[in-house]
C-alpha cells in the first residue's frame, strides 16, 4: 500500500465511522480525524496538481528570459500588469514612496538611456511619450512608455 | 537712450520671468523632458487626522567625471486635510537626473471618494481616475517594494529625534554597500540614505540620499503649517470640465490614453 492508498483508506474509515453515527453529531475525535485526513489528502493532491504546472511555469519563465536576452529592434521594457513601471536604478537608494504623482512627459529615447533604461542605439534620436512615477520628493522612481 | 535701455531691460526681465514661470510650455533642450500633463496621484497610505500644508523642496546634485556639477531644484506645494485627501502642485523644473520644462502638474488624491484628479488650470479641465481604497499602492507598487527590499539588506542607524521645521522627527540612516568588484568598481561604493520621519504627521520631513553612481539629493518639507488647509483645494473647481479617465484596474493605469 502506497502513501496515497493509505490516506484514501484512512479517509474511507473515517467516513464509515461518521456514517455509523449519522443520526447524531460526529464525535469530536472522528471529526478531527476526518478533517486531518482530508487536509492531508488535499495537500498531496495540490502538490500533484501543481507540480506539473510548476514545471510548465519554470519552462515558460526560461523561454521568456531567453527571449528577453535576445537582441531586438527596441528593447525598452514595459512590465506587464499592475507592475508596469520600469524601476530606475537611480531611485534605488531613495526613501520609500509615501505618495506619488504620475506625469506624462515627452523625452528623447537617449534620456531613457541616461536613466538606465536599456534601449537600442538606433532609437536614440527618437522622441517618445512616457509616464514617470514621481515620489513625494519629485524624483523619478519608475518609467513606462505611453506611446 | 535711457528710455531705450529701460525698455530693453524690461523686455529681458519679462522674458526671463516668463521662462521661469510654472505655466511655461517649452519643448526642452537636448536631454530634457517636456512635462505634458499630470496623469494621477496616489498615496501609499491614507493618513487621517493630521492635516498640514508645506513647501517641498528637492535639490539634486550630480558630480560629473570632470569635476563639474549639475544642480537642479524642484519644488512642490503639498496639502493634506484631516480626511487624508491630498493635493500636490509640482513645478516641472527637474525630475532627478532629468531637467524638465512644461506646465505645473497638479493632482488631487481623494481616498475618501476613491478618486484622483489631474488638473489642467490652463484649459480648466480635470481628468479623473477611480482608485479603489483597497488599492492605495497602485501602479508603482512594485517600485515601492523594490525600494523596501533594497533597504532590507542595509545597515541601519538610529539618529535619534530632532525638531525639523517645527515638528519632531525621528532620524534613520541606511547605508548600503556595493562591495568592490561587484559592478566593476575598484572600491566599495557606499550608498547612504538619511530620513527624518515625523510620527505626528506620518511623513518624511527631510531626507538626504547620497549615491556616488548617480548623485546626491536633499528633500525637505519647508514652511510646515499644521492648520486645516482650505477645503476648496481638494475639490475640482466648479468651472472645470471633468473628463473620466480609465478606471484603475490591473491594466487601467497602464493603458495608453
Amino acid at each position: 500500500m502506497n502513501d496515497s492508498d493509505f490516506v484514501n483508506q484512512q479517509l474511507l474509515e473515517n467516513l464509515r465511522a461518521l456514517a455509523a453515527d449519522a443520526r447524531g453529531h460526529a464525535p469530536q475525535h472522528v471529526e478531527e480525524r476526518v478533517v486531518a485526513a482530508f487536509r492531508t489528502r488535499r495537500r498531496r493532491r495540490n502538490l500533484l496538481t501543481w507540480m506539473p504546472l510548476g514545471g510548465a511555469a519554470v519552462a515558460a519563465i526560461a523561454v521568456g528570459l531567453w527571449f528577453n536576452h535576445t537582441p531586438k529592434g527596441s528593447t525598452i521594457p514595459i512590465e506587464d500588469e499592475d507592475a508596469s513601471f520600469y524601476p530606475l536604478a537611480e531611485a534605488e537608494a531613495l526613501p520609500v514612496l509615501e505618495n506619488a504623482m504620475v506625469v506624462r512627459v515627452q523625452l528623447p529615447v537617449s534620456s531613457l538611456r541616461m536613466m538606465g533604461v536599456p534601449v537600442s542605439e538606433e532609437d536614440s534620436d527618437r522622441s517618445v511619450q512616457a509616464e514617470l512615477l514621481l515620489g513625494q520628493d519629485g524624483l523619478a522612481r519608475g518609467v513606462r512608455l505611453a506611446q | 537712450m535711457h528710455f531705450k535701455l529701460s525698455l530693453m531691460l524690461a523686455v529681458v526681465t519679462a522674458t526671463t520671468l516668463c521662462a521661469q514661470g510654472p505655466e511655461t510650455h517649452a519643448g526642452g533642450g537636448p536631454g530634457d523632458a517636456a512635462l505634458l500633463r499630470a496623469e494621477f496621484g496616489f498615496a501609499n497610505k491614507v493618513v487621517t487626522g493630521a492635516p498640514y500644508s508645506a513647501q517641498a523642496v528637492t535639490q539634486f546634485t550630480q558630480t560629473l567625471a570632470n569635476g563639474d556639477h549639475i544642480q537642479r531644484t524642484t519644488t512642490a506645494s503639498v496639502f493634506r486635510d484631516s480626511q487624508g485627501r491630498m493635493r500636490t502642485e509640482r513645478s516641472a523644473a527637474a525630475m532627478g537626473s532629468l531637467s524638465a520644462t512644461g506646465a505645473r502638474a497638479i493632482v488631487i488624491h481623494d481616498p475618501v471618494a476613491g478618486v484622483s484628479y489631474a488638473l489642467d488650470p490652463a484649459n480648466k479641465t480635470a481628468r479623473s481616475m477611480m482608485i479603489p481604497a483597497a488599492r492605495n499602492r497602485p501602479a508603482g507598487d512594485h517600485v515601492a517594494r523594490q525600494s523596501e527590499r533594497a533597504s532590507a539588506s542595509a545597515k541601519i542607524e538610529d539618529l535619534g529625534t530632532q525638531v525639523i521645521q517645527g515638528v519632531n522627527a525621528q532620524g534613520k540612516r541606511v547605508t548600503r554597500v556595493i562591495p568592490a568588484g561587484r559592478v566593476g568598481n575598484e572600491k566599495d561604493i557606499d550608498i547612504v540614505t538619511e530620513t527624518w520621519y515625523s510620527p505626528d504627521l506620518q511623513v518624511v520631513v527631510m531626507s538626504k540620499t547620497s549615491d556616488p553612481r548617480f548623485g546626491d539629493s536633499v528633500y525637505q518639507l519647508n514652511s510646515i503649517n499644521r492648520a486645516e488647509p482650505d477645503p476648496t483645494l481638494f475639490v475640482v473647481p466648479s468651472d472645470y470640465t471633468v473628463t473620466q479617465g480609465p478606471r484603475f484596474g490591473r491594466r487601467g493605469a497602464a493603458r495608453v490614453y
